[in-house]
């Protein structure tokens, strides 16, 4: 599986001082033909890695490498990338056909061919008899799907996105994400898309890459960051969650809130410290006596979907929970969780680490 | 007081001052049709001073001098000042970029007859013969600061990433310049065109100092024969004159109001 990696970091380092790093050692391989996020909060070096996929800058160190080729010094205009940018970049004094047709008269194509390549990529996106509208005229929306087929047309092995859909209304973006995640289907060539939209990254990706202060924190499928974070990081930035210290007695005991409970998990020493994660949709409203734990009730919120309820238990630690059952605020209701859904961290545990623990613990257990 | 007062006496404080503006020019061009040859009392209208101006032969070539110094004195500085931007631009630290840009706009404030004595000091030492080359490159110094000015501003307008953007889609550095910061930029070249036309039009100082024999411009030769007694023939060029640079700014005025229309992409939320 290695060889065929259509993109591939290896330990790149990008300073802009001595102080100011942006990548610390990144190293990474995306398969082609995959949908991927670079997933963070902003700083992190998401666009950075962008930037240098597309060829807008160099890597301090290591090497940045696309088929097999290493791409140090090769500039932007020779790479067979293809970006969307934030703000999308249209050039202003081109009408949307010559907007798209910008790349393919570069590379100096025929006029039949031009008229032809645009006109299947405005289809693609959908544009079909807006040619000779000015940019100035489009909608948000609009110029976003100009933006792609204008990269889309030049048929680049990878697509780089940068929070594309970060300027449109919610509605809209929501939409677009559905047709992004289409068109790459339909492509079948490698999306890399960046965003600090952990709903979007869950909803689009093949695989996301969770990024804090320029490293790596986790990667995997949307299910498996959002199920089985590795770090107090990972477990806040994705979805919402309640994060407690706890301790792990042995393998599938685990004690937090005062009480033991039953977990899924195994591979810790005995009595090592951990951090347990729970999914507040995950915990079920019952009476107090059928709970596993008991709450007190601070306040809740309607989301529309659900309620919001925030609660505190007799050890003071914070439960948020979201549940379609109203309670009332002041009065003490018990919480009901099944032992997977408790999921286990280890204090500083690398991500090589989490997956060997994983794989130790499977085969001991099939062992017996 | 009520506010249509109000408005009334901001009104009238705005008339006047136009007027007093615009007097001396009126005034200049009531008598350029006076038949009375003097600028004293008006006698009776007469076409005859315009007549004077089409018939004298030695004008009309100055005026084309002045035509052509101006035309080719803000082309050529329209082309130094686009590159000049552009390097401006291309300065990474604000302030060596600031230094830069103040010390382009020195040379727009200072004195035109320092500019002018320092070219004649300069082109005597050099040898070089005063006439047509002088003034055209006296010209094009004073130009190239202003077509700077006028330029700039569109290049800081422009949205940096279009440049990542054409880079991405293939084109090499001639033709990101090309093909999207000229033409984005376009706007603030034709109104560097524009005011470099006009300022070398109606140059007098530094003209003044750097012609010689033979060869004059409009100005100067309307300074001279001011000097040599009145003629209303001069009230007559001088309204031409202002008629042309009126000319002038209705063009400048259209060209700005053409671009005045949203012309940036993707910047709406």
């Amino acid at each position: 599986m290695k060889d065929d990696a259509i993109i591939r970091f290896d330990q790149v380092t990008m300073r802009y001082g001595p102080e100011d790093v942006v990548l610390d050692k990144v190293s990474f391989e995306l398969q082609p033909g995959k949908f991927y996020t670079l997933l963070g909060p902003s700083g992190c070096g998401k666009t950075t890695i962008l930037r240098l996929i597309a060829g807008f800058a160099d890597p301090t160190e290591g090497t940045v490498y696309i088929g097999d080729v290493p791409m140090n010094g090769v500039p932007a205009n020779k790479r067979r990338v293809n970006t969307v940018f934030q703000d999308y970049a249209l050039f202003p004094h081109l009408n949307v056909f010559e907007n798209v047709a910008f790349g393919l008269r570069i590379k100096k194509l025929k006029k039949d061919v031009i008229q032809a390549k645009v006109s299947e990529a405005l289809r693609f996106v959908n544009l079909v008899g807006y040619e000779n509208r000015k940019i100035s005229e489009m909608s948000g929306g609009q110029r976003q799907r100009v933006a792609i087929a204008r990269a889309i047309v030049n048929e680049p092995d990878v697509l780089l996105l940068d929070e594309p859909l970060s300027a449109l209304d919610l509605k809209l973006r929501t939409e677009m994400q559905v047709e992004l995640r289409e068109l790459q289907r339909r492509l079948g060539i490698t999306f890399v898309f960046v965003t600090h939209d952990q709903e979007e990254a869950l909803a689009m990706s093949d695989e996301i890459y969770v990024l804090n202060k320029g490293r790596i924190q986790q990667s995997g499928t949307p299910i498996d960051i959002y199920d089985e974070p590795i770090n107090r990081f990972v477990a806040d930035f994705i979805g919402e969650s309640n994060i407690l210290e706890g301790k792990m007695i042995r393998d599938y005991r685990v004690e937090f809130g005062g009480s033991e409970f039953d977990c899924v998990d195994g591979g810790f020493l005995p009595n090592e410290l951990v951090e347990i994660v729970i999914r507040p949709e995950d915990l079920e409203v019952v009476s107090p006596e059928e709970g596993k734990l008991k709450v007190r009730v601070e306040s809740q919120l309607f989301r529309g979907v659900h309620y919001e309820i925030v609660g505190r238990d007799r050890s003071g630690n914070r439960w948020l929970v979201h549940s379609t059952r109203s309670v009332k605020v002041g009065d003490e209701i018990g919480l009901r969780f099944g032992p997977e859904a408790i999921h286990v961290m280890r204090f500083g545990e690398t991500e090589e680490d989490f997956d060997r623990r994983l794989e130790a613990f499977a085969e001991v257990n099939h062992a017996k | 007081m009520n506010p249509a007062g109000k408005r009334s006496w901001s009104g009238l404080y705005l008339f006047v001052v136009f007027a007093i503006l615009y007097a001396p020019i009126l005034y200049l061009v009531v008598y350029s049709f006076n038949s009375g040859g003097t600028m004293h009392g008006y006698e009776g209208f007469t076409l005859e001073w315009y007549g004077e101006v089409f018939s004298d032969v030695r004008l009309l070539i100055i005026v084309l001098n002045t035509l052509v110094i101006a035309l080719f004195s803000s082309a050529i500085s329209t082309v130094l000042g686009v590159i000049g931007a552009l390097a401006i631009y291309r300065v990474r630290r604000q302030q060596s970029r600031n230094a830069l840009l103040s010390l382009n706009n020195v040379l727009i404030v200072s004195p035109d007859v320092v500019i002018g004595a320092s070219f004649l000091i300069l082109f005597t030492m050099i040898g070089l013969q005063l006439g047509f080359i002088s003034v055209l490159v006296a010209h094009i110094a004073f130009s190239v600061p202003i077509v700077v000015l006028m330029v700039l501003p569109k290049l800081q307008e422009m949205n940096p990433s279009l440049l990542d953007a054409a880079r991405d889609l293939g084109a090499s550095g001639w033709g990101v310049l090309t093909k999207v910061v000229l033409p984005v930029i376009r706007p603030g070249i034709f109104a560097g065109f524009f005011m470099a036309l006009t300022y070398s039009l109606d140059d007098f100082a530094v003209t003044f100092f750097v012609t010689g024999n033979g060869f004059s411009t409009l100005s100067v030769e309307i300074y001279s024969r001011a000097r040599q007694g009145v003629s209303l023939s001069i009230n007559a060029l001088s309204t031409l004159l202002f008629l042309v640079t009126i000319a002038l700014v209705i063009g400048y005025y259209l060209i700005s109001l053409r671009n005045s229309r949203p012309a940036e992409g993707g910047q709406n939320r």
